[in-house]
């Protein structure tokens, strides 16, 4: 009895440093390269799991999220990850979230740009699935061309799955769906989010 | 006759105390996503939402403490029944608005639709009850036998 009570003394220390380190470990699992802007440490880390072809994911990206990257992750203070969860009613997303990982294999300029180009001429792609029409506008040849090679490369819908598969054990049944992480602490928010409201949240926290 | 009364005011109260508990609970653990729907149903000015999403599961938690205990049980339906006839008209006229928000009482994913303003309205049954609770049993007091 007592060898067991010293045992479970002893494994005290090592249950608080298992706890302590419970948030890095969290951290460690990030993949940087699904880093859209800011460095992993920062104080508020933003996950965002969207559909290209979702206009809510759209807007939430055109209107909060470029503003996010351009004041606070450009800064460091705010961590913004993206995640593909392409919705099976949408015919092309897939597709769309295929260009996209193939793009951010290249580097994050152009996954940026892709990004970009695949929301802003959304409501163009989404009736026919000239997605590499659009695609080729914001991307010099060379990189096209390795674009195209990765588009149907199986290890890029590998990665897809992967972030749906990451998308269902979080719960993540409508796109945008956001996790932001302050700390330990996790929110989860679905169906965007308006600039000014973030802002003022991210400020409560950074300033 | 009285323990059938006995019976279904402690239901009214345990009820409602879970319900408002979890309410503020899960406001709480997540103020942006409650502060995001008030956002949404674009009735309250900016400068108030986060104040309201602060403060207010605070409220139901103090709310659902006092209908445990039992003080001024009265009033405190009253109150009850107050925040949720306000949360009704703001989610019925965000609904008929056209406005596609989520409900926010308790997390994300829960969409104003008339099912969600049922159960709301559900809410509001228990809390009358208490209020008139007295009246109830007066009335069957001086109500003629058959």
């Amino acid at each position: 009895m007592r060898i067991a009570r010293t045992n479970l003394l002893k494994s005290i220390p090592s249950l608080f440093a298992a706890i302590a380190l419970l948030p890095l470990a969290a951290a460690q699992e990030i993949n940087t390269e699904q880093i859209l802007g800011g460095r992993p440490d920062s104080p508020v880390r933003i996950e965002v799991f969207s559909d290209f072809q979702c206009p809510a994911c759209k807007n939430f990206y055109l209107d909060t999220v470029r503003q996010v990257l351009r004041e606070y992750a450009a800064e460091d203070k705010v961590c913004v990850i993206y995640h593909e969860f392409p919705l099976k009613m949408h015919q092309f997303s897939r597709l769309a979230a295929r260009y996209s990982l193939a793009a951010q294999r290249l580097g994050q300029r152009q996954w940026r740009a892709v990004m970009e180009a695949l929301y802003s001429n959304q409501s163009q792609w989404s009736l026919d699935g000239s997605i590499d029409a659009v695609v080729a506008k914001v991307l010099d040849l060379e990189d096209l061309k390795k674009v195209r090679k990765l588009v149907e490369d199986a290890t890029v819908n590998d990665s897809v799955n992967r972030d749906v598969t990451l998308g269902n054990q979080k719960e993540v049944n409508h796109t945008p769906t956001i996790f932001i992480y302050d700390g330990s602490k996790e929110q989860k928010v679905v169906g965007g989010l308006e600039y000014p409201l973030l802002k003022e949240y991210i400020d409560r926290i950074v300033k | 006759m009285a323990v059938a009364y006995k019976i279904v005011h402690w239901l009214c109260r345990i009820g409602l105390a879970g319900i408002f508990f979890y309410s503020g609970y899960t406001k709480i653990k997540a103020p942006l996503e409650f502060a995001a729907s008030l956002s949404a149903y674009q009735l309250f000015p900016a400068k108030l939402i986060f104040p309201i999403a602060d403060y207010f599961p605070w409220i139901e938690i103090l709310l659902a403490i006092a209908l445990l205990i039992g003080w001024k049980i009265r009033y405190v339906a009253l109150a009850v029944a107050g925040v949720l006839c306000f949360f009704l008209c703001i989610l019925a006229i965000t609904y008929f608005r056209g406005i596609e928000a989520d409900c926010g009482c308790f997390g994300s994913g829960d969409r104003i639709s008339p099912r969600t303003l049922a159960r709301d309205f559900t809410f509001l049954l228990p809390a009358l009850f208490l209020i008139f609770e007295p009246r109830i049993r007066m009335w069957r007091r001086a109500r003629p036998e058959t």
